[in-house]
């Protein structure tokens, strides 16, 4: 509107062709569509380009903002971690010397260990079996015990492979 | 007997039936396949749902619930006023300006109109983002943060499409402006509230297609991203196994939506309310202080606001908009934004896995595209299909928190560049 209203006062002072051609181009451009009259634009590509490429970099750069904090604090954590993890270990070594001064209380704890890993291997043993009851129990088949052997540790086991989808279930 | 037929005639004049167009039953009858998607096909339903019923309320004739005049600066002008001091008198001058007039939209709008208040007004993405922010644990991001990256990767696709929608104009059966391009091209972020923020500040005529392309899409990423996923990546780079990530404190996880805020405010001021919003989320959850907040926040605020936000944007898609090329466009554009993001992701992916020496497992740049936490599911499902004892769903979820960030990012750096 401001265009066709400086072209009307225009009008007195210019030549009458000069002024009919004005409006004719203002006229055309009216018509068009926003898209079209930013296409007729000599700077178009060079926009679309500046946008393009400044919209990743600026994007690129935030995030790598971001990556350099925090690789940053995380470092600081770390090294805070490493402190306290060496202050549980020297604890921790104190501890075990005192225990290795109690010799004959040391005789005891190992004969004590050896029971607790037959017992473990029995308690194990046991559970195992109470599983397969409880499961032959639904099933409506009876079932024996045969072996029961170790598997692979370097697959993950079915106790493992519960945990992590009980951890990652909310995602 | 006359009064009893010109009462008749009244209520059929003033019946919907009278008002019934060709158009208004196009769009009824595409409500009704959006229904289909919501509730047989449950494709995003929480928010499919809503938009089907806003468009076809919308588009059932008489009802006056939502008045798309009032909502373009052309029929809807405001005129500001001018008090010009003269001899000892005030004179008042009326200048037209270029926004609304929100006087005419509370007294002449009705029901959807209000309620469209708070998408206009830009109220209703930013508070699902602090709903986001009280439901998303960052932590995965915080202990890996080269995540960062992969979430910068994906919103490769938002820049390409933004180039193909302007280049698309040259082959002149396309006719995109830029603001209308690069509200296109944010599809790409796989983030619907992103999208709808950006798109009724830039192109609101398109925000009923934009919408339903843009969580179409996000419902679709199964289906979408695992052919990319594999074309791009070989059986040895999918195997790879990421070692455990370590345990992030509960001061890094305060201190990240603090430090995020004030990073990206500083830079991109344009992207605060939605990053903002999503961090007080975030913190709210993280403190461990503002529990009845959180609860409110991720259960209550969220549902009411996407009730209110799905059945607007529904609203929006009336004939006049939405039945038209430009929408088959945005179709097509939305779909070449989704794989280009993911293309993005997972090519800096295999980047990184080079770099790192095969540590990283390439499958997790896909999950860059926001879209939480189904891109990040489907990195573990794929990864999973070629090595069953594979767990990538933590490490994905890095990029994919990432990626939200990213998104609001880059509808920052738009709108303030286009706006």
């Amino acid at each position: 509107m401001n265009l066709a209203l400086s072209i009307l006062s225009e009008a007195a002072s210019a030549q009458p062709q000069s002024v009919i051609d004005k409006l004719q181009a203002y006229t055309a451009t009216a018509e068009m569509s926003v898209a079209q009259q930013q296409l007729n634009d000599p700077d178009y590509w060079s926009s679309v380009g500046i946008i393009t490429i400044t919209g990743l970099l600026v994007v690129f750069l935030i995030l790598g903002i971001l990556i350099f904090f925090f690789w940053a604090m995380g470092l600081v954590f770390k090294t805070i971690d490493k402190k306290k993890a060496a202050k549980a270990e020297a604890a921790k070594a104190a501890a075990a010397e005192e225990a290795a001064k109690a010799a004959v209380a040391a005789a005891v704890v190992e004969e004590i260990a050896d029971d607790e890993a037959d017992a473990d291997d029995d308690e194990i043993i046991a559970v195992i079996s109470a599983a397969i009851a409880a499961y032959s129990e639904q099933d409506g088949k009876a079932y024996e015990i045969r072996s029961i052997k170790r598997r692979d540790s370097r697959t993950r086991s079915a106790w493992s492979l519960a945990g992590i989808g009980d951890n990652t279930r909310p995602f | 007997m006359e009064i009893f037929i010109s009462t008749i005639d009244g209520l059929a004049q003033s019946s919907g039936f009278m008002g019934l167009n060709v158009q208004n039953i196009i769009m009824i009858l595409l409500s009704f396949v959006l229904f289909y998607l919501a509730i047989v096909k449950q494709y995003e339903p929480l928010l499919m749902l809503p938009i089907a019923f806003g468009m076809l309320l919308t588009n059932l004739p008489m009802t006056g619930l939502y008045h798309p005049e009032l909502w373009d600066p052309a029929t809807n002008p405001y005129f500001a006023p001018e008090y010009i001091e003269q001899q000892g008198g005030v004179i008042v001058n009326y200048v037209k300006e270029t926004s609304l007039d929100y006087g005419r939209v509370l007294h002449d709008g009705g029901l959807l109109d209000m309620l469209y208040l708070g998408v206009k007004l830009q109220i209703y993405p930013p508070l699902i983002f602090l709903g986001i922010g009280s439901m998303t644990d960052f932590g995965p991001l915080i202990a890996n943060p080269k995540s960062f990256l992969l979430g910068a990767a994906a919103q490769g696709g938002i820049f390409i499409t933004f180039l193909g929608a302007c280049l698309l104009n040259l082959t002149g059966i396309a006719d995109f402006s830029l603001k209308e391009a690069g509200s296109i091209a944010i599809i790409g972020g796989a983030d619907g509230p992103t999208a709808i923020f950006l798109t009724s500040k830039l192109a609101p005529q398109l925000l009923g297609s934009i919408a339903v392309a843009a969580y179409s899409y996000m419902a679709l990423v199964p289906v979408i991203q695992p052919p990319i996923m594999k074309l791009l990546t070989t059986e040895k780079e999918r195997s790879v196994k990421m070692g455990q990530l370590r345990q992030v404190s509960k001061i890094e996880k305060v201190v990240f939506p603090i430090a995020v805020t004030v990073i990206v405010a500083l830079i991109v001021p344009d992207a605060a309310s939605l990053v903002g919003m999503l961090m007080l989320g975030n913190l709210m959850k993280e403190s461990g202080v503002c529990d009845r907040l959180v609860k409110t926040a991720q259960n209550e605020l969220m549902n009411i606001v996407t009730i209110f936000l799905g059945t607007t944007v529904g609203a929006t898609a009336v004939a006049g908009n939405f039945l038209s090329v430009k929408t088959l466009f945005i179709i097509a554009l939305g779909l070449i934004a989704f794989c280009m993001g993911t293309a993005c992701g997972v090519l800096l992916g295999k980047l990184m896995y080079l770099i790192s020496g095969g540590k990283i497992n390439p499958l997790i740049g896909s999950a860059g595209v926001s879209a939480v936490p189904m891109a990040a599911r489907v990195s573990q499902k794929v990864g999973q299909e070629t090595n069953p004892s594979n767990f990538l769903l933590m490490h994905a979820m890095g990029p994919n928190v990432a990626g939200v960030i990213g998104s609001a990012v880059a509808a920052g750096v738009l709108l303030s560049v286009l706006g």
